[in-house]
């Protein structure tokens, strides 16, 4: 089964990089492709836990993460964009799988196709 | 004392946070009696586009169509 | 003078925001991405009032313990309050 990567550089919220990322990745594992997210810049802030949507109209996109997570897409989030970001490991939604740039640049190597949010 | 606050919107809808933030402003605004005018331009005269279905974000249309049943004064 | 800052702090746009409220000793409003300026350590040199705004702060999962202790949460009536007392509003960046 041929692998799609996805890259998100963008923090969730203020543009829809991070929305159309998750939309894709589930849509994706929808279809039984393998999809790998990777969070990275700060991107990374996606996968920061305690996001509340409470009367803002917006969609938790922390949630729709966590959804993507459970329908088996792997997230991966770059470990000096978390520290360059401000934030801790420990603040990272748990399934995440923190990454180093070696282990992020053979997994865009090993899959058919990337896409870039 | 009420004042005049004029936002200037020129992102599309649905792309940034803008519309939200836009929205939310002219809304506080409004209920403590200022004066709001929106200027759209750009991308921005998108949001007032007619039959926008966006759901889970905030829908343009539907928002500001409230405001300007509730004062907001929109130029394109 | 109020600076409003929507941008993050990893762009130019958030970066000049922040120096034009320091250059002309303004307030601060930080709202969007503009947020994560209000985590420690990342207005460095800045010494006006900054305000974070509460519901953009919360949607990003930021909790009060990562913010400066001396930046004030605000929501938007108090924002609109603080735009209309204002004589000038730049922005937003």
């Amino acid at each position: 089964m041929s692998t799609l990567a996805m890259i998100l550089r963008r923090s969730p919220y203020g543009d829809i990089n991070a929305a159309e990322a998750v939309r894709h990745a589930m849509g994706g594992a929808a279809d039984e492709l393998k999809i790998d997210l990777i969070l990275v810049d700060s991107g990374v802030l996606l996968a920061k836990k305690g996001q509340d949507d409470a009367g803002t109209g917006f969609t938790n996109l922390g949630s729709v993460l966590q959804d993507c997570i459970d329908m088996g897409v792997n997230v991966y989030a770059d470990k000096l964009s978390i520290r360059t970001q401000h934030i801790d490991s420990e603040d990272i939604l748990e399934g995440v799988k923190v990454a180093g740039s070696s282990e992020i640049a053979e997994i865009v190597k090993e899959a058919k196709t990337t896409m870039i949010f | 004392m009420t004042k005049t606050l004029t936002l200037f919107l020129s992102t599309s809808p649905y792309s940034y946070e803008n519309t939200s933030t836009a929205v939310r402003i002219a809304e506080s605004a409004l209920g403590k009696g200022h004066t709001v005018n929106l200027i759209a331009s750009g991308d921005g005269i998108y949001c007032f586009l007619k039959g926008q279905k966006a759901k889970g974000i905030t829908n343009a249309e539907e928002k500001f169509s409230e405001l300007i049943g509730k004062g907001l004064r929109v130029y394109l | 003078m109020l600076v409003i800052v929507k941008s993050a702090p990893d762009t130019a746009e958030g970066e000049r925001g922040v120096k034009f409220a320091r250059d002309m000793a303004a307030d601060l409003i930080l709202l969007q991405n503009g947020v994560y300026f209000a985590q420690k350590e990342r207005l460095g040199g800045y010494c006006g009032t900054a305000y974070v705004l509460d519901e953009d702060k919360r949607l990003r999962g930021l909790k009060d313990t990562e913010l400066e202790d001396d930046i004030r949460a605000i929501d938007y009536e108090k924002l609109t309050e603080l735009m209309a007392e204002s004589d000038k509003v730049v922005g937003m960046f």
